[in-house]
């Protein structure tokens, strides 16, 4: 048998606290001799006792802070999933760079050794230049771009 | 990957789509308050219950409510959206079990903690019963604790049982008797 009709009464008397001394004879006698029924009142009163005593440790965070925790992290979620593609395309944009400006050097090493040997002139007025340009281009395209 | 600075434009875009995802979470502030009131510790003292661990059950009970809030889900009543819930908590409880095979036993509190002895009971005794308990739960399959917890310490019905474990209502009644069993000749008693 997997479950006895009185079962029901058991629950009862149990969560209304009346098992097993404000409960009818006749139901103390019953569940004397119902396998089902002794087996739900071991459980039950045991689980029943340990519920209300976890019940009682509980320290849950207040709901104020519960939302709070919530509704932040679900910000930080978006703006993250949001930035991901800008962060995906600056990293390809820097690793681009980098392979450019290594075979660019690879390429033009030959014709820089010839020049470092004979300097012609007009070099040192044209790296100044060149290295002048580095520094003001970014600056003046943070200017012209930001709002 | 590089610190970069943001336009004004960029920065409110960010902020538009955060807030979409604020308006975008299961309920309004004042209704979630409301239910968390209503069950959060219920939800803690099953997962300290089925986990056995009660930092673990701090951790699980916050992603427990952050996923419902996520949820595209619609309710059709408390119950539903309570079961729901409990199906999300039994389910993270689930994957850290498979994850860790974390402890099975719930630790006692503490002697002297507050509200222990405030109610006259024999504290000492109590605490021996739920040793007992909790060395019996410990020979249960996580799946039996939980059906165990949820009907007879929350006294949850077959169908809120099924709901939030995510089985069958026509299997419950043969698998909670067969726990019941186990549990009972775990504590001692004869069949």
């Amino acid at each position: 048998m997997l479950q006895c009709p009185r079962e029901a009464d058991v629950l009862d008397a149990l969560a209304s606290a009346r098992w097993p001394d404000r409960v009818s004879t006749e139901l103390s006698q019953h569940v004397a001799s119902c396998a089902v029924c002794r087996d739900v009142v071991a459980v039950a009163a045991a689980m029943r006792e340990d519920h209300d005593a976890t019940w009682q440790e509980a320290n849950v965070p207040s709901s104020g802070q519960m939302w709070w925790r919530a509704e932040m992290r679900a910000r930080q979620e978006a703006i993250r999933d949001a930035s991901r593609p800008v962060t995906i395309a600056q990293g390809v944009a820097a690793l681009l760079a980098l392979v450019f400006v290594v075979a660019a050097g690879w390429f033009a090493w030959p014709t820089l050794q010839g020049l470092f040997a004979t300097p012609p002139p007009f070099l040192l007025p044209l790296a100044i230049g060149l290295l002048a340009a580095l520094v003001v281009t970014p600056v003046a395209l943070y200017f012209v771009l930001s709002d | 990957m590089f610190p970069r600075e943001m336009t004004v434009s960029e920065l409110e875009r960010l902020d538009r789509i955060a807030d979409a995802a604020v308006d975008g979470l299961q309920m309004d502030e004042d209704t979630f308050r409301a239910f968390y009131d209503r069950t959060a510790r219920q939800v803690w003292a099953y997962l300290a219950r089925i986990t056995g661990d009660r930092t673990l059950a701090d951790d699980l009970l916050q992603e427990s409510y952050y996923r419902f809030l996520r949820a595209q889900q619609a309710f059709t009543s408390e119950s539903h959206r309570r079961n729901y819930l409990f199906r999300i908590a039994t389910n993270l409880a689930n994957d850290r079990y498979r994850r860790n095979r974390v402890a099975n036993v719930v630790a006692l509190p503490a002697e002297n903690e507050p509200g222990a002895l405030s109610d006259g009971r024999d504290f000492a005794a109590e605490s021996e019963r739920r040793a007992d308990l909790s060395r019996a739960m410990a020979t249960l399959k996580p799946r039996e604790r939980q059906m165990l917890w949820l009907a007879y310490a929350q006294g949850s019905s077959h169908e809120e049982i099924a709901e939030s474990l995510g089985l069958r209502k026509a299997s419950i009644k043969i698998l909670l008797f067969r726990a019941r069993r186990r549990l009972a000749a775990a504590l001692g008693v004869q069949s």
